[in-house]
């Protein structure tokens, strides 16, 4: 009984895995058809070891081996040994605080402290009398109408006259938008267009 | 690294890993530092585990490089891996080799690391797409600059094959053939039916074939 053909799974096994029996050793032996397709089978097989195993030797040359090593062992240097717990640095508690001042730094500190005192106290009395009040400093606009007399008056005292200071939302929004819509703004434009809007930059 | 064939036997079909003959000497070195940490002697073991780590570590980055085809992933791998074996050798079976357990170890390092890489290139843009390692030349120093240039093709072209084949493949692939494992040690690793990693053995095989061989 002569031996068949070797298939083509079981030359991949005698290439990569196993030894082939007697019988298809002798038919190896004696075929010179299969014969070829199992070196060729095996020199291709070869070709791949051997592209792999160069391209993976020339990422990893010796000396990177040697670090990968120390590494290695260096990190098994810290195993399973507790975190070292740095010490909070000592305190002094005998050595007394006032020591550690110099007396033109506590006279540096007291006028702070008094000039702290006056302004709190100046502050408080100029709040209470309004007369002593910079003008500018009031919250309500006040505007000199030309058409009070009391303006004119020679010598006389000045008077102003306060005015309402609560001007709707309505009238807020709408001098925006005249102001806007002015003829200064225009040169404007081109910047906000370029801006980008809130609703855009989402 | 010409290999002349049969490397080694395979188990049996019916999936019962055949008793392995003497242990390697990884496999009693890696059963002694066990005996040193199980022993307190953590000192000692490590210093043995340096030798262990040597002995294994030019293995391990070739796995680990066919296997992810990055030198900073399978650099990483193999760190981890190593670590690893030490953190865990108190679970070491003395009665299995050493190389096994260490395969499947170093695998499933290279597979968080293959997830934790995936999830990273979903989010960030990768500056470079080339690969980080130089041009290999495995072609022999005396060749002429266009034999060179050849066998330059030709290592490029075999990357390209191996790199086409579907991952599972390629892992078996490199297990089988350039790891050298057995089928039954592939199994074992993968967590596979023997059954299975022949299928995708064969047909990482007939693949490459398919893609390689140029028929005079």
């Amino acid at each position: 009984m002569t031996q068949p053909h070797l298939s083509d799974d079981r030359l991949i096994e005698v290439c990569l895995l196993e030894a082939p029996s007697v019988a298809e050793q002798q038919h190896l032996g004696s075929c010179a058809r299969c014969d070829a397709r199992r070196a060729r089978l095996q020199g291709l097989l070869d070709d791949v070891s051997v592209t792999a195993v160069a391209e993976a030797d020339a990422a990893f040359p010796q000396e990177r081996l040697t670090r990968q090593q120390a590494r290695i062992l260096a990190h098994l240097q810290h195993e399973g040994r507790p975190a070292r717990v740095i010490a909070f640095p000592a305190g002094h508690p005998h050595e007394p605080m006032a020591s550690r001042t110099r007396p033109s730094t506590r006279w540096i500190a007291a006028a702070a402290v008094a000039g702290l005192v006056i302004g709190v106290i100046a502050g408080r009395f100029g709040h209470d009398f309004p007369l002593l009040r910079r003008p500018g400093s009031a919250p309500v606009v006040v505007s000199r109408s030309a058409e009070a007399p009391e303006l004119r008056a020679a010598g006389g005292t000045v008077t102003l006259r306060e005015v309402s200071a609560a001007i709707s939302d309505e009238e807020f929004l709408s001098q925006i938008e005249i102001a806007i819509d002015g003829p200064s703004t225009a040169a404007l434009q081109p910047l906000d267009d370029l801006t980008p809007r809130a609703w855009e930059a989402r | 690294m010409n290999r002349t064939p049969p490397r080694r036997a395979s188990s049996s079909a019916a999936g019962a890993v055949a008793p392995v003959a003497p242990l390697s000497r990884d496999s009693q070195l890696a059963a002694e530092i066990k005996a040193l940490v199980v022993g307190g002697e953590r000192d000692a073991a490590r210093d043995r585990y340096g030798d262990l780590v040597a002995h294994q570590q030019r293995r391990a980055v070739r796995i680990a490089y066919q296997y992810l085809r990055d030198a900073h992933d399978a650099d990483e791998a193999v760190q981890d891996a190593f670590i690893k074996v030490f953190v865990h050798i108190t679970s070491y079976r003395e009665d299995l080799p050493f190389e096994v357990w260490f395969t499947r170890i170093l695998v499933n390092a290279c597979l968080d690391l293959r997830k934790s890489r995936s999830r990273r290139l979903r989010w960030t843009v990768p500056m470079s797409s080339g690969n980080d390692t130089a041009p290999t030349d495995p072609a022999a120093p005396e060749q002429t600059p266009e034999q060179r240039l050849v066998s330059r093709e030709r290592a490029d072209e075999i990357t390209a094959a191996v790199e086409s084949l579907p991952d599972r493949q390629r892992t078996v692939f490199s297990l089988c053939h350039l790891a050298e494992q057995t089928t039954a040690e592939v199994s074992k690793a993968l967590g596979l039916s023997e059954a299975t990693v022949r299928v995708h053995l064969f047909r990482a095989v007939r693949k490459l074939r398919r893609l390689l061989e140029h028929e005079p």
